[in-house]
């Protein structure tokens, strides 16, 4: 054909300005994690800028690792993505083979189903933690304080008085305390992010081999068996890039504990490198070389999990 | 046929009602955001106001005073349209040559894009922080425009690669018979073909820019602030301003939702970069 030189030229506009922006950055993070950078230091000032006199080896990630923060947030990043991951693909696929069948409405409640998606997650966690979560003035308080009142209105009843007089009196839960807050955090993005898995799932469901299901149940097979064995396994791929693309999300969910969490223990990764970012910068660049450690962990199983399906 | 319409009446009715209450169930957060922003701040924590009560369009007609709404709304509007623009103009030129004009690396390529979506945005905040007040572009639009543009750059390149490799190749190197120069093959045959997949990119990359909240947060203070950074600095009002966050929290996610809705679709295939269609 023609020239393929100028087409080819570009893509340099795109590999130029995503390599600039990858390696920039990470490989200044790279050298302030070697060396000792604090923002605010009156007894040794020279701390306060960076230069290679001040050269720490290791001595910054020793420091992060014997930090008992640390392996807190690292924990806690990955019990948080772990639950968010299982409890959208369970919950994704219930909901979308609920809703793969026509019934009336169904278009109305796809619309309901996947709106959470598109909520911005500072919204989201200012929602969940006020207006719902809150254990006084949110629906969960309001909810408790109303079934104390109705079961106490009841201990006094004739017959079953004795029955409600056994129950013991709800406490709230505040979702604000250092463990509870990780839940928080779980149930909101749980709930962001259920949305999409339906929706991936259900496209895939549409495409399921229907003559397939067909000869099944002239087989005998039970809702049960069509489910293990056609429906699940069709919903591989599906499900693999669901655990991917979620990975990528959740890894660095910033906003969210941010606002539900801040100034209690529960912390991640990307929450931690925020708040050594507000002085010790080496901390807070070794910290950033063991988030991006972590995250090409994950990518590289995923990648392999999942690369080949995406480039068919 | 027959059989897989067999399942009984009251198996259906049943599971048509339990999808209306999953329905429901999900978008009760929503609904009630939208409630609360109805009530005065008063009337918002009180229990017997819980859903019958005095609607008042306070909240939102103080929406200046109280939080200068739209100042940082004006400020989501401006990056995520200018971010939106400038990942399509280099994007577009991008895919396309990976896409009529692939090369061995191509696939390689592409692989390495997404990765870049996987390196953890903390990793490099404070590097970000450093440069961008050392040139002084802390806190400006440009700033922010720049960098929503990098990090869905990625799957703009990728979404775009994906409608643009459905197109046949025969239309495109007819084009190339009829003398069209590169930038005439793209103006003049690439973009209107593969208009709708444009488009609906577009709208994706958009909602994420407005959605975005690390970056917003941590590289804003005032001037180029975003929704985002609005909302996630009234995180805790204690109870005291349920109302007029409501309020100011509706306005800021509505016009998103309601665009959601319309490329529900496009998501689908876009996120997935195409392998679940």
């Amino acid at each position: 054909m023609s020239d393929r030189r100028l087409p080819r030229l570009l893509q340099t506009p795109s590999v130029l300005l995503l390599l600039i922006w990858m390696l920039i950055p990470l490989g200044m993070t790279l050298y302030f994690s070697f060396i000792r950078y604090v923002l605010n230091n009156l007894r040794r000032p020279e701390w306060t800028t960076p230069s290679i006199s001040n050269w720490r080896g290791f001595g910054n990630y020793e420091f992060v690792l014997n930090n008992k923060d640390f392996l807190l947030a690292i924990q806690n990043s990955l019990f948080i993505v772990c639950s968010i991951l299982f409890l959208t693909v369970i919950l994704g696929i219930l909901i979308a083979v609920l809703i793969n069948k026509a019934f009336p409405g169904r278009g109305i409640v796809r619309v309901l189903l996947i709106s959470p998606f598109f909520v911005m997650p500072a919204v989201n966690a200012v929602l969940w933690i006020n207006m719902i979560l809150d254990p006084v003035l949110g629906l969960q308080g309001i909810a408790v304080a109303g079934l104390n009142e109705t079961i106490a209105s009841l201990q006094d009843a004739p017959v079953v008085g004795w029955f409600f007089s056994l129950w013991p009196q709800l406490e709230p839960i505040s979702f604000r305390a250092t463990q509870t807050s990780a839940y928080a955090v779980i149930i909101m993005v749980t709930w962001q992010w259920t949305p999409f898995a339906v929706l991936i799932f259900m496209t895939s469901l549409q495409s399921e081999d229907q003559q397939q299901k067909e000869a099944a149940i002239l087989d005998g097979a039970g809702a049960w068996s069509q489910f293990r064995f056609l429906t699940l396994p069709h919903l591989g791929r599906p499900i693999a890039i669901v655990v991917m693309i979620q990975a990528i999300f959740h890894l660095s969910l910033y906003a969210e504990i941010e606002i539900v969490s801040r100034g209690n223990g529960n912390k991640n990764l990307p929450y931690l490198i925020g708040e050594f970012a507000n002085n010790n910068i080496g901390a807070a660049s070794a910290t950033g070389i063991f988030a991006v450690i972590l995250a090409n962990i994950v990518a590289i199983f995923l990648l392999r999990m999942v690369g080949k399906t995406l480039m068919e | 046929m027959a059989i897989v319409a067999q399942s009984s009446k009251a198996g259906r009715i049943s599971r048509a009602t339990l999808a209306w209450i999953v329905g429901l169930l999900f978008f009760f957060p929503i609904f009630w955001m939208v409630l609360t922003s109805f009530k005065t701040d008063a009337d918002a924590v009180k229990p017997e106001f819980l859903f019958f009560f005095t609607p008042t369009l306070e909240n939102y007609l103080n929406m200046t005073e109280n939080y200068d709404y739209w100042r940082f709304a004006r400020n989501s509007v401006i990056t995520s349209v200018f971010a939106t623009i400038f990942a399509l103009a280099v994007g577009i030129p991008c895919a396309y040559a990976m896409a009529f004009n692939p090369s061995r690396a191509t696939k390689d390529v592409l692989m390495w894009m997404l990765s870049t979506k996987m390196l953890p945005a903390a990793a490099v905040l404070y590097p970000m922080t450093f440069l961008t007040k050392s040139v002084g572009l802390f806190d400006t639009h440009f700033m922010v425009i720049v960098v929503l543009m990098l990090i869905n750059l990625p799957i703009v390149i990728w979404m775009l690669f994906t409608y643009f490799k459905e197109i046949p190749k025969e239309i495109i190197e007819a084009g190339q018979m009829d003398g069209v120069n590169t930038w005439g093959e793209i103006r003049e045959i690439l973009i209107p073909l593969a208009w709708g997949g444009i488009a609906s990119t577009a709208l994706l990359c958009f909602i994420f820019c407005w959605n975005e909240a690390y970056w917003t947060v941590r590289l804003t203070t005032t001037d180029a602030a975003t929704l985002s950074k609005l909302i996630e600095g009234n995180r805790a009002p204690e109870g005291l301003f349920f109302g007029r966050l409501s309020a100011v929290s509706a306005a800021a996610v509505g016009p998103i939702v309601v665009l959601g809705w319309f490329c529900q679709k496009q998501l689908v295939q876009g996120l997935t970069f195409g392998a679940v269609k």
